[in-house]
């Protein structure tokens, strides 16, 4: 039994899981291929709920769930998929005395990397690959949040996985580390499949050739950034002043009113529309904002 | 470059590059390869001529693997000691990251003990006037604090080798390969032996009765494996905190009749060994429950 890769990546059918009066996943259903997909929706959209049953921490209450071809309710199936997976949660968590070298040691015996010589130099491989070479010795309290990512990035890509799963990775990262972060995962090698979670448009718009948007448990859009984007076309305008009749209205990077609704605004001329324009008038219709 | 040993002596032989290539390569028998590093040592020929049989990118890779291992370090004397005791290192590597197998935590523990077992000797042997004197003499109900602290003391170090919020590193584990039932019962284990060590040396310094340490054994490890047991069925917290009140509801009721060395009586042994086999049992039977994580 292994990983079949030539299948797509991840299959859900009908996934829902409650927490006690929230219903965090609503008979979900997708299909992720290889590349990165971005997973994209506010907070408390079920975003970490959906990555955390793909990366087997957690049970569906419903659905059916296939990674690979693998079927995680299996107990030996399960086994498989975590032995091709890297998962990054939305929270690395660490013991306080723990330096970058010794962290990443601990993660490669979770991951059944048991041969000290093999371990160290799979440590070294991740090291070299996030650029975290210099910081081996280092306490993982004293990074910045923009190495913590990295390292994050680093105990995920422990024995090659096939399948990274990252949650929130570019929480907390300010604009340049962001950027960094990006072109860490665009030149991450052997191309695994990746999905991450964000709430930022702009990282998906960036980085995923494919795009989900989750609301409120549900999938509300699946494809491109550029089918994201033309959800909103000709009915995003763009102008100096705000305008209440709009359906929504929010300032772009060049600081200018971008109104989205049917009717054009007196002054406002009709723009090509973005991820943002698409996200945000998919947000709207379902009432998350 | 003259042909390789066997035959050669003394200064005068030097490696030959078929056996150059194979020590480069690691494939040499392991006679050889120490030859090898016995003679490369004084000849800087046949250094120069090994240089030319390692590829580059492999040296940098063993470079860097040399670092990290450096990097990580030996751990200190508790883990080596562990390491030439046959322990693998990478058990090894898990215990150490097992906060109730941490000097603090041990540390803790030992001054539990000490403070509770310390003033039972000191009623005792009549170093504080009074206190749990018995007609004089000192009573049973001076054991109650150490009979009540010390099964909790083991209780607390196993759940703090499996409660999630001990381990921050908890949804890592969960969805690595790495068997958690495995992980469980190797952390919990040794956890458990670690605080048995102090609380039954403190059973043998007490005026109670000569069995007393055998005595603790039983009811420590019922009371884990039952906290253990109940994990698989509810929240762990809960599971821990229910096993901990089942050990302290009872001793307290005992100890205000003034019998509380009843909890530690025959007939109490042989329940908590009943207790013992049947969450073994349930633990066997739904060790499932610790592969998937604990968020439900």
């Amino acid at each position: 039994m292994t990983l079949n890769v030539s299948t797509a990546a991840v299959r859900v059918e009908g996934l829902s899981r409650r927490y006690g009066a929230i219903r965090a996943l609503d008979a979900v259903d997708l299909t992720l291929d290889r590349g990165i997909t971005g997973l994209l929706g506010p907070n408390g959209a079920g975003k970490t709920t959906l990555l955390s049953i793909l990366a087997t921490v957690s049970e569906p209450d419903a659905g059916r769930v296939s990674v690979f071809g693998l079927d995680p309710a299996d107990a030996a199936e399960r086994v498989e998929i975590r032995r091709g997976l890297g998962y990054l949660p939305q929270e690395l968590g660490y013991h306080r005395y723990f330096t970058v070298a010794a962290f990443l040691d601990y993660v490669a015996i979770l991951k059944e990397i048991t041969d000290r010589r093999r371990r160290a130099e799979e440590v070294a491989r991740v090291l070299a690959v996030t650029g975290l070479e210099d910081r081996a010795r280092s306490r993982i309290r004293a990074l910045s949040g923009g190495m913590r990512q990295r390292l994050g990035i680093a105990q995920a890509l422990l024995g090659g996985p096939d399948l990274l799963i990252l949650d929130e990775p570019t929480a907390g990262l300010d604009p340049e580390q962001r950027l960094r972060f990006r072109e860490l995962l665009s030149d991450l090698p052997d191309e695994p499949a990746i999905v991450l979670s964000t709430h930022q448009a702009d990282d998906i718009a960036a980085i995923c050739p494919q795009v989900i948007v989750l609301l409120k448990g549900k999938v509300q859009f699946t494809g491109t950034p550029a089918g994201l984007a033309g959800t909103a076309a000709g009915r995003v305008w763009a102008a100096d002043e705000r305008d209440d009749r709009a359906h929504l209205s929010w300032r772009g990077g060049d600081g200018r009113w971008r109104h989205i609704g049917d009717e054009q605004p007196p002054g406002a001329e009709l723009v090509t529309p973005t991820v943002e324009d698409g996200y945000l008038l998919l947000s709207h219709a379902a009432g998350d904002r | 470059m003259t042909s390789s040993f066997p035959g050669a002596a003394g200064a005068a032989w030097h490696a030959g590059e078929d056996l150059l290539a194979s020590y480069a390569a690691g494939t040499a028998e392991a006679v050889d390869g120490w030859s090898v590093e016995a003679h490369l040592t004084g000849c800087a020929s046949c250094r120069a001529a090994l240089s030319a049989q390692v590829d580059p990118e492999r040296l940098a890779r063993n470079r860097s693997a040399l670092l990290v291992r450096a990097a990580i370090g030996d751990g200190g004397r508790a883990r080596r000691l562990l390491r030439r005791c046959g322990v693998p290192d990478h058990v090894v590597s898990l215990l150490a990251a097992t906060p109730s197998l941490r000097g603090s935590w041990l540390g803790s523990v030992i001054a539990v003990v000490a403070v509770v077992a310390g003033e039972a000797a000191a009623v005792s042997y009549g170093w504080i006037p009074g206190g749990g004197l018995v007609a004089g003499r000192p009573g049973a109900v001076i054991l109650a604090p150490f009979l009540l602290v010390a099964p909790l003391l083991v209780l607390a170090g196993v759940a703090a080798a499996f409660l999630p919020v001990f381990d921050p590193a908890w949804r890592l584990a969960a969805a690595a390969p790495f068997s958690g039932f495995t992980l469980l019962l190797v952390r919990a284990v040794c956890a458990l032996a670690a605080a048995l060590i102090p609380v039954t040396g403190a059973a043998f310094v007490l005026p109670g009765p000569g069995w007393l340490p055998v005595a603790l054994l039983l009811p420590s490890l019922a009371l884990s494996a039952a906290a253990l047991a109940a994990a698989t069925v509810m929240d762990p917290r809960a599971a821990a905190v229910t096993a901990a009140a089942l050990w302290a509801l009872p001793v307290l009721w005992l100890a205000s009749a003034h019998v509380p060395l009843l909890i530690v009586a025959p007939d109490a042994q042989v329940a908590c060994a009943a207790a013992l086999c049947a969450c073994a049992a349930v633990l066997y039977l739904r060790r499932d429950r610790f592969e998937l994580g604990w968020m439900r």
